[in-house]
């Protein structure tokens, strides 16, 4: 097995005539919180979503260069893109759980359709332990029949986390999880993280260097769709190598 | 005391200014909302005196038949007035067995087409098709209905009628052999066809509404786009739904077009290929012999009420639900 959860080679992205990643050559470790980090508009989200080829969603998205998802590119033309995200789980900027459907559905959807579980007690069993797993199932047990609306922000966040960890994804993709939540529930999300790197490896797009510092093992620096710095997060922010990135994570670089 | 009486009518007319929200209290009058409100009181008054002169003309038919009038399926157009009778029932089957017709046909294609502009069509013909299919759902109705007369109704009743009629004739519905063609399936068929630009404007719109996170979503744990789409449609269900009143709405009020392909007959049956009559038609067409015969008039008033009351109570419940579902459209 790779020892790299997710691998990119020269990965280049562009919308149009606009090329928002020039060239990004990245490796991420398994079983680690890998934080994205970098001012708002710098490729972050576009990059995160060449990960699961979300990016394919918007028809003006071109993408080159290689993405290796345990060492296998997720972009050769034998590879199904819908294989490819039920391995790459994502939570997104705003909580996004579907609104029609009850909480239990939400979480048993992705099951559902691509028959995952076989009879009804497993599927009760995986949704169970995927709730239990985004800390949520002690909040929504006796009321797995309700709509999303009544949850909080950071409830619902971590609806959208057991979602995505039913499906038993092997790398998880958070793109800002926290931007749009109140600090109860990001302190929450960011005690998560720890527990889910035990068996997932997690990239986190954040904009904020004060997150990264505190969640994550590793830390890459994004400027302007070029990765300026990774490491470890301690030398990262502790003794940064480029003046750039020194400037970010204090602050002076917006 | 002249002073005094300007005063007091001056006093007088600025509560009145104040109390219909033309003038807040101290400010100056609002003068662009005193010349347009009299649109609004007289749409208003419109409103309100349309359904006081149906009431009132329908009034002779009630106390002469009771309410029964629009249940009994009778038409006795007789030279002696004590032998009139009338009874609307067939003619309210027509406009609502029609219209469900109608609907069938028309949420089908509405959601078809609507996926098809939204996910599919290329940019370059994308407002092309959303131009024609406005333009086709404000089209004059005449026109679709010399088109039904002349082209649908001919091949629907050698191609769908008569194949099914003969093969299929065991099933009630279609045991009514289809002579001419001019039936409740061809006006049902045609209203479809009709409203379906309709219908599709509004399933469209909200199906583009859908916000793109949830699309993201429903990729992102691993759907077809087959199974992305049935989940936005989904989301979307409410306003389907409000789009089907609306689109019934319509279809029960259609006249011209109805009236040129259902066979205007007083036929109260489920038999598809059967000939009939809608509320509508039977007003157009029984217009003319109101002037001959002395209890036919009212009766045709209270059609006309009936309508009113149909597409009032549809109309306003498809937009309440098309209201409430656009406004909670949001993450």
């Amino acid at each position: 097995m790779n020892e790299y959860a997710i691998e990119t080679k020269n990965l280049k992205i562009s919308y149009g005539d606009n090329e928002v990643i020039k060239g990004v050559d990245l490796k991420v470790l398994k079983n680690v919180v890998f934080a994205l980090m970098g001012p708002s508009g710098c490729g972050k989200s576009t990059m995160l979503r060449a990960f699961n080829r979300l990016l394919e969603l918007n028809k003006d998205a071109v993408v080159e260069g290689e993405v290796l998802l345990f060492g296998e590119n997720i972009y050769s033309p034998d590879i199904d893109p819908i294989e490819v995200r039920r391995d790459v789980g994502m939570v997104f900027q705003y909580p996004n759980p579907f609104p029609h459907l009850t909480i239990y559905d939400n979480v048993a959807i992705g099951l559902k359709l691509n028959k995952l579980a076989k009879n009804k007690r497993e599927l009760d069993e995986r949704v169970r332990w995927a709730l239990e797993k985004a800390a949520l199932w002690d909040e929504v047990k006796d009321r797995m029949g309700d709509y999303p609306s009544d949850l909080s922000g950071g409830q619902k966040q971590r609806l959208v986390v057991a979602r995505a960890l039913a499906m038993k994804p092997k790398v998880l993709l958070m793109d800002e999880p926290t931007a749009n939540i109140d600090p109860v529930g990001t302190k929450k999300i960011e005690e998560l993280l720890f527990e889910l790197k035990e068996d997932y490896t997690i990239i986190l797009v954040t904009h904020s260097p004060a997150q990264a510092a505190r969640v994550s093992d590793c830390v890459g620096f994004l400027y302007l769709g070029e990765l300026i710095e990774v490491g470890s997060t301690k030398d990262i922010f502790e003794k940064p190598k480029n003046e750039l990135t020194e400037q970010y994570v204090t602050g002076e670089l917006v | 005391m002249a002073q005094k009486i300007s005063e007091k009518v001056s006093e007088i007319l600025g509560k009145i200014k104040t109390c219909m929200g033309f003038q807040k209290k101290g400010n100056k009058v609002d003068s662009f909302k005193l010349i347009t409100s009299p649109a609004v009181l007289f749409v208003l008054a419109l409103f309100a005196g349309m359904l006081i002169v149906y009431f009132y003309n329908a009034m002779p038919a009630f106390n002469r038949e009771g309410l029964s009038v629009y249940l009994k399926d009778v038409w006795r157009a007789v030279e002696n007035p004590s032998e009139e009778y009338y009874g609307l029932a067939s003619a309210i089957w027509g406009s609502i067995y029609t219209s469900m017709i109608a609907i069938l046909v028309a949420l089908p294609l509405s959601i078809a087409y609507s996926i098809f502009v939204v996910d599919y069509a290329p940019k370059r013909i994308k407002n092309t098709l959303i131009i024609t299919s406005d333009v086709m759902a404000g089209l004059p109705t005449i026109i679709y209905g010399i088109w039904g007369a002349f082209v649908l109704v001919p091949f629907l009743k050698d191609y769908v009628m008569t194949p099914l009629h003969r093969y299929l004739s065991f099933i009630p519905i279609f045991s009514y052999p289809p002579i001419t063609g001019f039936s409740y399936f061809s006006a049902g068929i045609l209203l479809g066809i009709m409203v379906t630009p309709f219908a599709s404007a509004i399933i469209r719109e909200a199906y583009q509404m859908t916000p793109f996170a949830y699309r993201e979503a429903a990729f992102s744990v691993g759907m077809t786009r087959y199974e992305a789409t049935k989940v936005m449609l989904g989301y979307i269900k409410p306003a389907m739904f409000s789009g089907v009143i609306l689109a019934f709405g319509r279809a029960i009020g259609e006249t011209v077009a109805v009236s040129l392909v259902i066979g205007n007959t007083f036929n109260l049956s489920a038999n598809l290929f059967a000939p009939g009559y809608t509320i509508s038609s039977l007003i157009a067409n029984q217009f003319g012999n109101a002037f001959i015969y002395s209890h036919m008039l009212p009766v045709l008033y209270a059609a006309g009420l009936a309508l009113f009351f149909i597409g009032l109570l549809v109309n306003s419940a498809g937009l309440y639900l098309l209201r409430r579902w656009e406004k909670n459209v949001s993450i």
